[in-house]
């Protein structure tokens, strides 16, 4: 913290714009302190209120608008990706589109305060034809709630966020501690998540080259081609192996009642 | 998903690399037909039912 804030009087302006573009953007970034480290610099004089305003709504509305045209292009796609690290991919897509439906307005406008919320609103918007202009709109009041919020809170207590800063650095030690204990609890969990499903690489693969020889040989009455991808056929134009099925994979209990237990299935995704 | 499949009875196997490695060799895929589309809702629709109903 202590660094960003001597970057920030050195450097305010570019580091404000930048940080705030790149949290835009979906990336990991501390947009939220760096606008309270601006705020703070503004109330000591070192960086002045409305360049520090003008820039960090111009970086959140252009990362905003990228993003927005990522979701208008790729459709729902993105969507499915953004959604993957859910339980139910499937169910997750089709909520966040009903309930962005539903509230995408007040979604734009408050989106930014709610961690990943902030970077699923703008592709969702251009997935779902919001029209740019009143997505521009409401995402410009939000980022200026989001500037001044933060901002504010810097400006106004400036000289707290001072003190905070001292204690961070005394307590940096530990703070060192927690991140790598953390760092290390990760890497066990993952390691953990391996081990438990390292069951399933013993299911037999096959290549398309050995599959398509099957498949025009007289063994193809026999064979079922299965999609499995987790989410389902959202754009028009969406392609699939020819001849395949899809089956719902957060609904096998009831899926499995409808496969022929005589054939064999081959399975695919992405 | 193979392995729960397996452990049912089936027989299944999993296609290396999917449907992009089915793509890759030439094989032919097929678009997914409308009855088999998920219809997620959009702004322009809403829009396009407004304009609709003005018109009558």
């Amino acid at each position: 913290m202590s660094d960003l804030l001597s970057l920030i009087a050195h450097h305010g302006y570019v580091i404000i714009f930048v940080v705030v573009f790149v949290e835009a953007v979906g990336l990991p970034a501390p947009a939220a302190l760096a606008l309270i480290a601006g705020g703070a610099a503004a109330a000591s004089g070192a960086l002045r209120v409305p360049e520090v305003a003008v820039l960090a709504v111009m970086g959140m509305l252009i990362g905003d608008s990228l993003l927005y045209v990522l979701g208008s292009y790729t459709g729902w796609s993105l969507l499915g990706f953004l959604c993957k690290v859910s339980v139910n991919p499937e169910t997750c897509i089709l909520r966040s589109a009903e309930s962005f439906y539903k509230r995408g307005r007040a979604a734009l406008v408050f989106a930014k305060f709610i961690p990943g919320v902030n970077t699923m609103s703008p592709p969702l918007a251009g997935s779902m034809k919001m029209p740019f202009l009143q997505f521009l709109g409401l995402d410009l009041i939000g980022a200026c709630l989001y500037a001044s919020a933060y901002g504010g809170v810097g400006f106004v207590a400036h000289g707290f966020v001072l003190a905070i800063v001292r204690d961070f650095q005394e307590a940096g030690r530990a703070v060192e501690i927690v991140v790598v204990l953390a760092i290390v609890g990760y890497i066990g969990y993952r390691i953990s998540l391996y081990w438990k499903h390292r069951v399933y690489r013993v299911v037999p693969r096959v290549r398309v080259p050995e599959l398509a020889r099957k498949l025009q040989s007289e063994e193809s009455g026999k064979i079922l081609l299965v999609d499995v991808r987790s989410h389902g056929y959202y754009d028009p134009g969406a392609a699939r192996i020819r001849g395949s099925i899809r089956i719902e994979p957060n609904n096998l209990s009831e899926e499995i009642a409808k496969l022929p237990r005589d054939r064999d299935i081959y399975l695919y995704c992405t | 998903m193979a392995h729960l499949l397996r452990e049912q009875g089936f027989n299944a196997f999993v296609i290396v690399g999917g449907l992009g490695a089915w793509r890759k060799a030439g094989q032919p895929v097929e678009i997914v037909p409308e009855n088999d589309l998920v219809h997620l809702p959009t702004f322009a629709r809403k829009v396009a039912l407004r304009v609709r109903q003005a018109g009558r």
